[in-house]
């Protein structure tokens, strides 16, 4: 079996007008087991970038907290916010680093530009290819799934509440056909002058 | 042996493996012939089979077969019969192939079996052992008892031992003896019990079963025991979920008890614990 | 080990092939292709899509992974190739001798009910085929069986099989199944309503896998018989 699938996990970014959206389910298991459902895969990385890291549960947290990390050090050393697609830089260069023993993750990141407010999403292979899409990305032990729910809900321009109607029914959707995610769901709509989180009621099998 | 031969099976010939009681003349294990091997075991010639098959189900070959396959499974009896429930999920690898699987198989209307592990070795040996249930009543005027139900399976698959078939079952009924409840699997192995599960989540199943079963259990609290341990197996094992289907085994024959969402299960659980 | 010491430029030269090569034939190859059906009221709607792949290779671009056994039963067949032309070529053979015998057509269900001992008749070395039959219960009613490649099969609503299975079936959950949606009821599924939802989902389906396109083929079964309609899809 994949590293990749040892823990579970599925996360989805999408875009939204002026607004973006990521979604993450909340297993941690180890194979078949499910040991928790309030395991975080989204990471608050500034007031309107979030990051999501599915992949081997310990990579994750080690991921989050040495991004977290080289963020902190920016903005110290710049004195101003970072913008989604430096940030993206970041992290796909934080995996490279590691391109011939590399960390079991495949991020995901949504944000608006700090400036512009451009709503911005990308996802990456676990050596830090980047893919920017003006839809929605997907990544997860349930792509498969994800792909063709987003690929038939998601439309341009949904307005927040939309974006989370869409997002949310892709997300639990998809991981209601895959054993190892799901467990409960959680939902961050990201807008111009608010953050907002939803945990989401799902099947719990 | 007297039984063995009222149920065909031909131990003369030497080929009882390949040919039980599927009529005369389609006993060849011969592919050649696409349309009389439909109508019998085909078997490679010259190679291990269960190897062979190997090959192809597993996770790094381009080619991939995946199989169903089934998980929670349990059965005790008490009191008033026996009780067997099942979850209803089926995975072909990581992805879920099926929500509502029927596990339980209703081979008669005083024989249950279940079906863990290989979906279709499950069914169609049980199909077979309903079959040949029904030849002994119309032979001997009298049903079958759990026993010998359970031991012809058992004598079926360890025919076909070591080609790779796969199942976990438990064979329920009520017979002259009272209730009956056998673990019948694929190696061969069958044992006598009054507290059986099956499945990758019969260890969690099994945590539940044992702190709550008594013999003297009313027929209520035994049901919910039984849902509960489904429940709980579906909760933290990532291949068992869907629906649990509950069955009571009574003197006068099975009844379907309920067919429970473990949605609904898992938030009514919820509540009691606040 | 003396002689190779002196020659270390020959060592290197034979090195990488020290190891034995294997060859063995594979009786499998895969060959794409999507099918899906869903049961009505009434009525049932199976389709698959035309392409014909190995590898990454297209090998047909107009050949429909579904086949009309009776007036009123159509199978969907996606794997292996050549495996489904036996099977179908095994499974017609004993519908005709059916119906020699008994003066009238199979019925789905029992339809299915063979398919399934067929399969399970090469549990050794198996048809590496995912089937799904749709037809007309004895009721009227519309009907879904699906398989796995060893004859373990269900009657269901809705099913989407093959290579782009997995994309399609949460989407049937959502759409048809009402999954995840509170309080939603469930309304009968018009005709036309199942039909636009199959192009929809192959659309959806043909954009992402790269087995699945060129066209679907779409067969609308009821008590009368089948039509057929082929709806054109992307074909890169």
């Amino acid at each position: 079996m994949s590293i990749l699938a040892y823990n579970g996990a599925a996360i989805i970014a999408m875009k939204g007008k002026d607004c973006v959206a990521i979604a993450a389910d909340r297993r941690f298991g180890v194979q078949a087991q499910t040991v928790s459902m309030d395991f975080d895969k989204v990471f608050e990385m500034g007031p309107h970038l979030f990051v999501g890291l599915p992949g081997l549960a310990t990579d994750v947290q080690t991921i989050s907290q040495r991004l977290k990390f080289r963020l902190n050090l920016y903005e110290l050393r710049e004195n101003r916010r970072i913008k989604p697609q430096t940030f993206m830089s970041m992290v796909s260069n934080l995996l490279y680093e590691r391109r011939f023993g590399p960390y079991f993750v495949e991020p995901v990141i949504a944000g608006l530009d700090s400036k512009t407010n451009q709503p911005y999403i990308a996802s990456m292979d676990l050596i830090g290819c980047p893919m920017i899409t003006d839809d929605f990305v997907v990544s997860g032990t349930c792509s498969e799934q994800m792909y063709g729910m987003c690929e038939s809900l998601w439309e341009p321009d949904l307005s927040p509440d939309d974006l989370f109607e869409t997002i949310s029914q892709a997300l639990m959707n998809a991981f209601d056909r895959d054993a190892l995610s799901g467990w409960g769901g959680v939902v961050y709509i990201i807008e111009k002058d608010k953050v907002t989180k939803k945990l989401l009621k799902t099947r719990m099998d | 042996m007297a039984l063995a031969s009222v149920c065909g099976f031909d131990f003369k010939a030497g080929k009882s493996k390949l040919s039980l009681g599927f009529g005369e003349g389609f006993g060849g294990p011969s592919a050649v012939d696409a349309l009389a091997a439909s109508q019998s075991f085909t078997v490679p010639q010259g190679i291990d089979i269960s190897q062979n098959l190997a090959r192809f189900t597993d996770e790094k070959s381009d080619v991939k077969i995946h199989f169903d396959h089934g998980t929670t499974t349990l059965a005790f009896k008490f009191k008033d019969g026996v009780i067997v429930a099942v979850d209803s999920r089926a995975t072909a690898g990581p992805y879920i192939a099926s929500q509502t699987v029927k596990k339980v198989i209703e081979i008669n209307p005083y024989l249950l079996g279940t079906m863990a592990g290989g979906a279709a070795d499950c069914s169609f040996w049980e199909r077979v052992l309903a079959q040949q249930c029904r030849v002994y009543e119309l032979r001997n005027k009298t049903r079958i008892s759990v026993a010998a139900a359970s031991k012809l399976l058992a004598n079926i698959v360890y025919d076909y031992k070591g080609m790779g078939l796969s199942m976990g079952t438990m064979i329920v009924g009520w017979d002259k003896r009272g209730p009956g409840l056998y673990y019948v699997d694929s190696d061969g192995e069958r044992l006598d019990g009054s507290v059986f599960s099956v499945g990758s989540g019969s260890v969690y199943a099994y945590g539940v079963l044992d702190s709550g079963y008594k013999w003297d259990l009313a027929v209520d609290e035994a049901y919910d025991l039984g849902k509960r341990a489904i429940y709980h197996a579906t909760h933290r094992d990532a291949y068992s979920g869907g629906v649990v289907n509950l069955y009571h085994m009574r003197e006068t024959g099975w009844i379907k008890v309920s067919q429970t969402d473990v949605q609904e299960l898992h938030f009514k659980y919820k509540a009691e614990k606040k | 080990m003396e002689a190779m010491a002196m020659m270390p430029y020959q060592q290197e030269q034979t090195n990488h092939i020290e190891r034995p090569i294997q060859h063995r034939f594979s009786p499998y190859d895969f060959n794409g292709g999507t099918v899906l059906a869903i049961a009505g009221e009434d009525f049932a709607v199976i389709a698959s899509d035309t392409r014909l792949m190995t590898g990454f290779s297209i090998l047909a671009r107009d050949v429909p992974k579904t086949t009309q056994y009776t007036t009123n039963t159509v199978v969907g067949s996606c794997g292996f190739h050549g495996d489904v032309l036996t099977l179908t070529k095994v499974i017609q053979t004993r519908l005709k001798m059916f119906t020699y015998l008994h003066q009238k057509e199979m019925d789905t269900s029992s339809v299915a009910a063979m398919l399934s001992t067929v399969l399970y008749y090469r549990r050794f070395f198996p048809y590496y085929v995912y089937n799904i039959v749709a037809g007309i219960d004895t009721e009227g009613k519309g009907c879904v069986y699906s398989f796995d490649p060893v004859g373990s099969y269900e009657r269901e609503t809705y099913r989407a099989g093959g290579s782009a299975s997995s994309m399609l079936q949460p989407l049937l959950d959502n759409q048809i199944g009402m999954k995840n949606q509170e309080g939603a009821k469930q309304v009968p599924l018009a005709k036309a309503k199942a039909v636009a939802l199959v192009k929809d989902v192959f659309t959806s389906a043909a954009e992402r896998d790269i087995h699945t396109g060129d066209a679907v083929c779409i067969h609308v079964i009821t008590k009368q018989g089948t039509t057929k309609e082929t709806y054109p899809l992307r074909r890169d």
